[in-house]
């Protein structure tokens, strides 16, 4: 499905990928993981063109992205939710929703995709109306899958939708991300929490240095104690 | 609807407007003039400021540029102002699009001192370049004239101001309520996220900077017009902070309330002209005010205690189904 090969970003003369290469499979849930300051959060930022990348390729089912404006890519299917949620807090959850669906012009699935988020998170049915700013850290992580998901992706970028959440959400967010993959979404999910990727991933990958250091089945990889104390600092 | 609602007090405002040159005199009529292009500089700096949030401070140069344009193109071109007035509007239009540049990579403070130093620059070609502007002193413009319609100067300007006051505010409540005006809090609100779903920056930036170009650029024609002269210290730092008290006072991210901060603000000026130097100081303690201990403007205290005046970002549902067209809805891409 995606395919990013000796992906290469820089910001000045600071290279921050060097050669970054991995795959997300059809239908799969895949995790990257790293610890701070490794790059997860560029590569997204990377595949979604919100930072051009000086070298490399990004190809979703077989057409290139690398090097797109956002929206194109959008359009290709791409969508990202961001880190720390990043609602547009003086909207309600409505219109934070329906501005999800900006790219788009076809009106009538707009409205059957609203009600698909609705009935996924029915907690936003009922605070549509309410100031997204006005929510928890959990119904806000919803608003902003919900908004993501409202550009109709094949494939969802997740920067740390466990971050800042309550312990006892966490699981509900790993209920709505194993949900979506049912639904035959295809997800790359980067996390600093090793317990919620091994929960949900099949395959991992483990970013050190510009670089995917170790990847391999979930199972195994995050199981492993020499790959969690070189890499992810436990 | 409530009797108190936006719409009926509106109404009842607008219906006063048009009965006032029967029933004021000159200066009543003069004000009122003043007042049409006070929101129509409101109206387009919220847009800009409170809805777009682009923390910019060209307005008054762009308000000067649209009259300087109108009157320099009768003066120097002798072009009749009905000729000059809209090259005044495009003018300030392109000028608004040419400054949303820098504001691509600036923002908050930045974007701030960027535009103020614009906004001297300005000020500072309006006072030096003689040969064009008349310099210090400015100049007079002509009296303008509304035949074959049979009204006076004075009078024929008022309804052309009220007219644009009116025809400009519905279109900013339209845009407001539109997919650019989401677009513009999405930005406003959280730019990396705007940019994630695919929001254009460069493209609604423009727009903002654009539009409240293109309101100021009205506005300077019509008070050129107004005042039949125009000089650089009509278009100084005291005129942009009028308008920023304005949007600030009435509420920042609504257009209602440009409304009645413009009201306010046109109201204190001239109860405080006779008193030169107490309007700053009003003004500045006014600002302080608002800025402390009420953010959201009047408006906000509207919204809270009366029903009937929320501002929502998008047209009510029934509306909504009669603007969208069966064919011009379902194309896909932009």
């Amino acid at each position: 499905m995606l395919a990013v090969q000796h992906l290469k970003v820089a910001y000045g003369p600071t290279e921050v990928l060097r050669d970054v290469s991995f795959d997300v499979p059809e239908g799969k849930i895949v995790a990257l993981l790293g610890g701070n300051g490794s790059g997860k959060t560029t590569v997204l930022n990377a595949l979604t063109g919100l930072v051009r990348p000086r070298a490399g390729s990004v190809r979703l089912k077989g057409e290139e992205c690398a090097g797109k404006r956002p929206d194109e890519i959008i359009r290709a299917g791409i969508a990202q939710v961001p880190q720390g949620r990043d609602v547009w807090p003086s909207m309600t959850v409505a219109e934070n929703l329906e501005l999800g669906a900006v790219t788009r012009r076809d009106r009538a699935a707009i409205a059957e995709d609203l009600e698909a988020v609705y009935d996924l998170f029915p907690q936003l049915r009922e605070k549509r109306k309410r100031r997204a700013g006005s929510l928890s850290g959990g119904e806000q992580q919803m608003v902003a899958i919900g908004r993501a998901l409202m550009t109709r992706p094949r494939c969802l970028l997740m920067d740390e939708p466990s971050a800042g959440l309550a312990p006892a959400v966490v699981g509900d967010m790993v209920d709505a991300v194993l949900e979506l993959n049912r639904r035959n979404l295809t997800i790359l999910i980067v996390e600093q929490n090793v317990g919620v990727a091994a929960a949900v991933a099949e395959y991992a990958h483990v970013l050190q240095n510009g670089e995917i250091a170790v990847s391999g089945p979930a199972d195994g990889l995050l199981d492993d104690p020499a790959v969690l104390r070189s890499y992810l600092g436990r | 609807m409530p009797v108190f609602s936006r719409r009926n007090v509106l109404l009842v405002l607008l219906a006063g407007a048009l009965i006032l040159p029967w029933m004021g005199n000159p200066y009543t009529l003069f004000v009122g003039t003043l007042l049409f292009i006070y929101v129509l500089l409101a109206v387009g700096l919220n847009l800009l400021v409170g809805y777009a949030g682009q923390l910019a401070f060209a307005n008054a140069a762009m308000f000067g540029i649209g009259a300087y344009t109108t009157g320099l193109l009768q003066v120097r071109l002798e072009l009749p102002f009905f000729a000059a007035f809209p090259c005044g509007a495009v003018v300030a239009t392109l000028v608004g699009l040419v400054i949303s540049l820098p504001a691509l990579r600036l923002s908050g403070l930045y974007l701030a001192l960027t535009t103020l130093a614009f906004a001297q620059a300005t000020q500072w070609v309006f006072l030096h370049w003689e040969n064009v502007t008349f310099g210090a002193g400015g100049f007079k413009t002509p009296l303008i004239s509304f035949a074959p319609l049979p009204v006076e100067t004075p009078t024929g300007l008022y309804f052309l101001s009220l007219l644009l006051a009116v025809l400009l505010t519905l279109f900013a409540w339209n845009v407001a309520a539109s997919r650019i005006g989401r677009a513009f809090v999405a930005i406003r609100d959280g730019e990396v996220a705007a940019e994630s779903l695919g929001i254009d920056l460069l493209r609604y930036k423009a727009l903002a900077f654009a539009m409240s170009g293109f309101y100021a650029g009205v506005a300077g024609g019509l008070y050129s017009a107004l005042l039949n002269f125009v000089a650089p210290e009509g278009f100084d730092l005291f005129q942009m902070v009028l308008h920023k008290a304005m949007i600030v006072v009435g509420g920042l991210g609504s257009v209602t309330g440009s409304l009645l901060g413009a009201g306010i603000l046109v109201f204190l000026l001239e109860a405080l002209r006779a008193f030169k130097g107490t309007q700053e100081i009003a003004f500045g303690a006014l600002l302080l005010v608002f800025v402390i201990f009420l953010r959201g403007g009047l408006v906000s205290v509207l919204k809270r205690n009366a029903r009937g005046w929320e501002e929502p970002l998008r047209l009510p549902e029934r509306r909504a189904r009669l603007l969208a067209r069966p064919g011009t809805a379902s194309v896909p891409g932009e």
